[in-house]
């Protein structure tokens, strides 16, 4: 029997129409191809009344088939479908062609930007004659979610869920949960105490009966989809029993060591060899660094398991592997700061007086190195001068071309901390003042008034070359003030560098395991900028906070927040349906050689020993085709992605290429037909 | 290739980044002073590089082509190495050099005479000639300055830092020949 196809050519207002020849386009295909029998052009087809005209058309007209020429199908397939659905259609007896993106938006030539569109209608009306019913998968939802990073950002999105009554896994890389956040003194732009705000929410998720903490943990692997993740995670050895330490610190106190804490204390300060990174670190389980410990570098010590009055300490712990069955993932993994060392001409790690934002962080922190006194490096003079540098690493193509959106804030943070406690003078060099969330502004306003001394100009160097006696034994910040148009040398005693935020150095590998997308700079890419920022394209895994791009505490919150709201809703439809793209093996052909087993990334084959036949296992296969192609049988086919649709599909953009094309598209030989081949 | 024209444009601008490989980077910068601020005659000079990027943008031609920037610059490309935005700062600088000759505005410099001698040597020996370059140089234009930097002369001489005699490279007819072409593809464009 032969089909009845609808064609439906969108204008989408300008955005097609005004490339496009789409009144044409429509009469072409009405004309010629095959089993069209209505085709029709309309402005903008995703409204109600475009779906209610393909939806009566359906009825009316008994059509079998439809084709929408319009936008990306990523973006109204899902609309389209529902449509032919409402109408009694299977959904996927429909194909969109995207004519948009593909054609209208990427040229200005309109004659073959015309033409292109015929070839990708050609393609889609000859692609879906062979498309066959099919039927959504239907998989449970797991209630239990996977929060991994536990900033501020993934402790939101995990008490979220974790009061909705949902169980939740909290994976933190480091020994406590907590983040930046926890390392800060103030946060800008009230100035509230950052442990203040912070510490109730940490213990909060620490003690939740709903989450299951896991520190000093970090994630394996991941396989499944959405619903029914599995995921594999090491927790690292602590060689501390959790089940016995009290958290009393005693092991800490004896141990004889002394390192230098690059991670909590950002180099400014030194931590034990067994150590908890702060004072109210959730879990307080201290761990056991084994490069520095003396017992396990030497072989003698163990200092700390003869003080445990527990008994705790466990020289044999081995890293575990654990795993779990999860419904949902959120990624919450935060950011890292720039390595100031790459711009030598600001002299970090060269001359001592030139600080991170993460040193002069802990610095200002009363339970800080220093006990919260602004001091150089020496430890005990207080500057005089204190230099504070924005964009450094930030809105420069040679290191990230974007700008970091918080430093601006945070220097003024620096600047009045450094005018409450000191009695220095302070000098903000800013390439453009950045202050547009609420109550930023009023801020930068009140750091005028305290006396704040602002300097527009990217500083050139910072040097200890001093070429007058003012500058003797100082660092002095060279700059164009670019409000006067001079040069200037200003000597300083201190300078700090605002570093940018940097995705972390795993982000891409993390991505990869998930299986989502990161941008060009490496943050991860939500499902659509703006009306989607949560989500991402692989259903079931979420983002929150800074590893989605930089932002303040008060976003990363709510993202946090948003994420867990998005997972809720989809653990309280307890069943979620998926594409039934996947591939199927015809056990008759099935030679059993197992090539396919091993190729499949998402481990979706199994091998059935009693009939010698390989199986896919449908709630895993994701549909990529690696097992199709591979297969030396031809024995496994996938849905929707048939090669008699693929092949269809390229001759018919190829219509106009070989005389059998064009008899198979259109039904009727070439001097039947009303063409005009181009030679575009 | 020409880069599109900027509407709305003055064409001054569009002259400029035609003019200069990657000029078109020009209209990235955003003013943030890294390269007066790093260039080591950034004191003596009337504008800043960006200052004078600033005036090009506004169609300033007379006050940019009559500045002293270009004519102190050094070619240290530290500005070109420090600049956030990849602008090829001391390629404009050239730029603006050759317009202003053009235009006849390099008024109170003798830096364009002097790289008039040097390209004179080097088409008739194929690499300059310290004696010859300075005498040649002062002689054409300066000749009562020459007094002055006879002893500095001599000091070099007695240093070996500078020749009697001019030499010449081997197969200068090869580089004469490199050079022509260059000038060639520098009047095609
Ligand atoms: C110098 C400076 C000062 C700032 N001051 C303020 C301020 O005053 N006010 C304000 O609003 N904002 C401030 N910010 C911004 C603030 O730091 C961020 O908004 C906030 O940290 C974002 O929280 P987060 O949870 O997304 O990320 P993070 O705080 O970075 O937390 C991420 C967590 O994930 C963990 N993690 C990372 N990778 C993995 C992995 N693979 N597996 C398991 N765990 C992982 C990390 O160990 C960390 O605990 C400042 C930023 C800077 C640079
Ligand atoms: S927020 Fe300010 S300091 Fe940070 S990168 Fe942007 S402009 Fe520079
Ligand atoms: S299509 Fe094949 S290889 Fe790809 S996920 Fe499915 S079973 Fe695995
Ligand atoms: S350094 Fe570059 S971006 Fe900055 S003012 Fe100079 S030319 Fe413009
Ligand atoms: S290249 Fe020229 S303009 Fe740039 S810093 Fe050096 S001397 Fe100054």
């Amino acid at each position: 029997m032969a089909e009845r196809i609808g064609v439906y050519v969108c204008h989408c207002g300008s955005n097609i129409a005004g490339i496009i020849d789409v009144e044409e386009v429509a009469r072409w295909a009405g004309g010629n191809l095959q089993d069209v029998v209505v085709a029709k052009d309309y402005k903008f087809m995703c409204s109600s009344s475009g779906q209610q005209m393909i939806e009566e058309d359906i009825k009316n007209h008994q059509l079998t088939r439809v084709v929408v020429a319009a936008c990306s199908p990523q973006l109204h397939e899902r609309t389209f479908r529902r449509a032919c659905k409402n109408a009694g259609l299977n959904p996927y007896l429909f194909q969109m062609a995207n004519i948009r993106e593909h054609i209208s938006w990427v040229t200005t030539d309109k004659k073959a930007a015309t033409e292109k569109a015929k070839s990708l209608v050609a393609a889609a009306v000859r692609r879906v004659r062979l498309h066959r019913p099919l039927e959504p998968l239907p998989v449970e939802v797991n209630p239990r979610t996977l929060v991994v990073g536990g900033g501020i950002a993934g402790i939101q999105a995990a008490l979220e869920l974790a009061d909705a009554g949902y169980p939740v896994i909290l994976l933190e890389r480091e020994p406590s949960i907590g983040g930046h956040m926890a390392q800060f003194d103030k946060t800008f732009p009230t100035l509230d105490c950052s442990a203040c705000i912070l510490t109730p929410r940490m213990s909060e998720a620490g003690q939740h009966p709903n989450i299951t903490l896991l520190t000093y943990s970090e994630l394996e692997e991941v396989s499944g989809s959405v619903g029914h993740f599995k995921v594999k995670i090491r927790k690292r050895a602590r060689y501390v029993r959790e089940d016995r330490c009290t958290g009393c610190g005693i092991c800490v106190e004896k141990c004889p060591t002394k390192v230098r804490d690059d991670v909590f204390e950002a180099g400014l300060g030194v931590r034990k060899s067994i150590y908890i990174p702060f004072a109210q670190a959730v879990p307080r389980i201290p761990v056991l660094d084994t490069e520095h410990c003396i017992y396990f570098t030497r072989g003698k010590c163990q200092i700390c398991g003869k003080f445990c009055p527990t008994d705790a300490i466990d020289y044999d712990q081995k890293d575990q592997i654990l795993e779990y069955e999860v419904g949902n993932i959120i990624l919450a993994t935060g950011w890292k700061m720039f390595d100031c060392t790459r711009i030598p001409q600001y002299g970090y790690g060269r001359l001592p007086n030139v600080f991170t934002a993460m040193e002069f962080e802990r610095m200002c922190n009363a339970a800080g190195p220093t006990g919260g006194k602004i001091v150089l490096r020496d430890g005990k003079t207080e500057p005089r001068r204190v230099a504070i540098i924005h964009c450094v690493g930030s809105r420069d193509v040679n290191y990230n071309e974007y700008c970091s959106g918080i430093c601006c804030m945070a220097a003024l943070k620096y600047g009045h901390l450094v005018l409450e406690k000191t009695n220095a003078e302070v000098y903000s060099f800013y390439i453009d003042m950045r202050t547009n969330q609420k109550g930023y502004e009023e801020f930068y306003q009140r750091l005028l008034e305290e006396g704040m001394k602002f300097i527009r100009g990217k500083v050139a160097e910072v040097t200890n070359a001093d070429r007058s006696e003012e500058e003797k034994g100082r660092l002095v910040v060279q700059v164009e003030d670019t409000l006067t148009g001079r040069q200037r040398r200003i000597p300083v005693d201190m300078v700090i560098l605002m570093g940018a935020l940097e995705p972390q150095e795993d982000a891409m590998d993390l991505a990869r395991k998930v299986g989502i997308s990161c941008s060009s700079a490496g943050w991860f890419t939500e499902r659509h900028p703006k009306l989607d920022p949560v989500a991402t394209m692989t259903d079931g895994v979420f983002v929150a906070g800074c590893c989605q791009g930089p932002k303040d505490i008060p976003a990363s919150v709510a993202q946090g927040a948003a994420a867990a709201a998005r997972v809720a809703g989809l653990i309280s439809r307890r069943t979620v349906w998926i594409e039934p793209v996947v591939a199927s093996i015809d056990e008759s052909k099935c030679s059993g050689c197992r090539i396919c087993n091993n190729l499949c990334p998402f481990n979706a084959i199994e091998y059935d020993e009693q009939e010698g036949v390989s199986r896919v296992i449908t709630a895993l296969c994701k549909g990529c085709g690696t097992c199709i192609a591979a297969c030396p049988a031809k024995a496994i086919a996938g849905n929707h992605f048939a090669d008699d649709q693929i092949l269809a599909e390229l001759e018919g953009a190829l219509w106009d290429a070989s005389p059998e094309a064009l008899l198979a598209t259109f039904g009727k030989k070439e001097e039947q037909l009303e063409l005009k081949v181009l030679n575009v | 290739m020409v880069h599109a024209a900027i509407r709305g444009e003055t064409s001054f601008l569009n002259e400029v980044i035609e003019e200069t490989p990657h000029g078109e980077r020009l209209l990235h910068c955003i003013q943030c002073g890294s390269c007066g601020g790093s260039c080591p005659n950034g004191p003596d000079m009337d504008y800043s590089p960006r200052a004078i990027f600033g005036m090009i943008q506004a169609g300033e031609r007379e006050r940019v082509l009559s500045a002293n920037t270009q004519w102190m610059c050094v070619s240290c490309y530290y500005c070109t190495t420090r600049c956030p935005q990849q602008i090829p700062i001391t390629d404009i600088l050239y730029t603006l050099k050759r317009m202003s000759v053009r235009a006849g505005l390099a008024k109170g410099t003798d830096a364009p005479a002097l790289a008039k001698s040097f390209v004179h040597y080097v088409d008739n020996y194929g690499r300059a000639f310290e004696l010859g370059l300075a005498t040649r140089f002062y002689l054409l234009n300066k000749p009562l300055a020459m007094v002055k930097m006879g002893p500095l002369g001599l000091k070099m001489l007695a240093h070996g830092r500078m020749s009697f005699l001019p030499t010449r490279i081997k197969n200068l007819k090869q580089l004469q020949a490199i050079i022509q072409k260059a000038r060639e593809l520098g009047e095609k464009s």
